[in-house]
């Protein structure tokens, strides 16, 4: 009788032999080959599994902070569709365009409807409707921000509709952010990427928020003075706009 | 609901970077596990864990979103700590971290118990664990991947085979080339704890 292998009675231990039933079978009728694979069970079964330590509590909080700024920028999938800056200027100016439309009509006086409009829309100032938009962000993400540090957190919440929030928030704070950053304002480019980190813990975080989530997001939010920024930047930007305002209306005053 | 794996990778390719730190706090642990079961060694499983969710950012864009992620970054684990094997390899300077009273001279060499204590002074257990860990030493990297995901993981063969890039057979013969050579150097033991 021709005894099995070294290889087909190991890969018989794990089930991996190519015909597992024939070698079943002839150990069954081979005490050799019997003995032999008893030999290579008992081995095994001594190698157990590599005891791994736990890592630290933190260990999660660590790995990120360590890759964190390892991680090159990714381009969002509206970056691959209008990948050169020459495009995003083409798309902002349409933006600006349509913003400005909708602004003009709510701030050009009744009265004058006579006044033809085409000449304000062309005339509009492409940072000025990104400041208006970038305020009305603020506006919203402020309301979100004290509707969650003043939530009660003694039971466990139901946060969908402030995650729902967030994420809508989320789309538009990050091209608020490029767009700062593009067009060189820092103050508000730094504030929209914190608020952006908030913004993505609250949309991705549980929908069930527990009392310790919550206090979690609150610390976050205090510790870097979140609220506080946004209201102070928020202020600042609706200033600035309110100020572009008054003189384009000085400016279309005397036109007419 | 818990955001599912796939729509945070969605978030992260749409721009917003910060949305990683998620995938990160699921997956760290369980990848250190994967690296340190491979390498023995806890600052090499750590480094290898920063070394995984880096190519994997990299990588996110090549992600099947119906995939699991899971699956798709213990691939990434297992071939990162591959290729960490084999530098170490090359360089031939590693010992296993795992190793009671090594011997300079001997370098890599496993001691064989002969001329050691008698059984009834060891502690067969703790003494086996010690002497699997410099084992393992030996073996190449892919014999040492694939008897950990075939023994200690059990993974499946064909796991291994597409996990390594090897077809069934590669995998299987990885996994009898490595448990050969455990026996080669463990039998003795495994005869006196027996």
């Amino acid at each position: 009788m021709k005894h099995l292998n070294e290889e087909q009675i190991v890969l018989h231990y794990y089930g991996d032999a190519d015909d597992d039933a024939a070698v079943a079978r002839h150990m069954s009728e081979c005490a050799a080959c019997r003995a032999e694979f008893e030999r290579v069970g008992s081995l095994l079964q001594q190698i157990e599994p590599i005891e791994v330590p736990e890592p630290v509590a933190s260990f999660e909080e660590k790995t990120w902070l360590n890759l964190r700024d390892r991680l090159p920028e990714k381009r969002s999938w509206l970056g691959n569709w209008l990948p050169s800056p020459k495009q995003w200027a083409v798309a902002g100016s349409m933006v600006a365009l349509l913003v400005a439309a909708f602004v003009a009509g709510r701030f050009w006086p009744r009265a004058s409807t006579v006044a033809p409009a085409p000449p304000v829309i062309a005339n509009a100032n492409p940072q000025q409707v990104v400041l208006v938009a970038v305020g009305n962000h603020l506006e919203r993400s402020e309301m979100l921000l004290v509707e969650i540090m003043n939530s009660d957190g003694k039971a466990p919440l139901d946060f969908s509709n402030e995650q729902e929030r967030a994420r809508d928030l989320l789309d538009a704070n990050h091209l608020y952010r490029v767009s700062a950053q593009r067009e060189g304002d820092p103050k508000i480019a730094r504030l929209l990427d914190q608020l952006g980190r908030v913004l993505a813990e609250v949309a991705n975080g549980p929908e069930k928020m527990t009392p310790g989530d919550l206090k979690e997001i609150r610390g976050r939010i205090e510790s870097e003075g979140l609220l506080f920024k946004v209201r102070v930047v928020g202020s600042d930007v609706n200033s600035r706009v309110r100020g572009r305002e008054q003189s384009a209306a000085a400016n279309a005053t005397q036109r007419l | 609901m818990e955001v599912s794996d796939a729509a945070v990778v969605a978030q992260v390719l749409a721009g917003d970077k910060e949305a990683f730190r998620l995938l990160v706090d699921r997956h760290s642990r369980s990848i250190f596990h994967v690296t340190f079961r491979m390498t023995g060694n806890q600052q090499d499983a750590e480094e290898l864990v920063q070394e995984t969710f880096l190519r994997a950012y990299k990588a996110l864009g090549r992600f099947e979103l119906r995939s699991n992620f899971s699956t798709w970054l213990y691939r990434i684990a297992v071939n990162r700590t591959l290729d960490f094997l084999s530098v170490k390899k090359m360089k031939s300077k590693d010992t296993y971290q795992i190793v009671d009273e090594p011997d300079p001279e001997e370098g890599r060499q496993i001691q064989l118990p002969s001329e050691g204590p008698g059984p009834e002074r060891m502690v067969l257990s703790s003494e086996m664990k010690s002497k699997v860990a410099q084992s393992m030493a030996l073996l190449t990297p892919v014999e040492r991947i694939a008897f950990t995901m075939r023994h200690m993981e059990g993974r499946s063969i064909e796991e291994i085979g597409e996990t390594l890039k090897l077809n069934t057979s590669a995998a299987k013969n990885s996994v009898f080339r490595a448990v050969k050579k455990l026996r080669q150097q463990l039998d003795v033991y495994a005869s006196t704890a027996r």
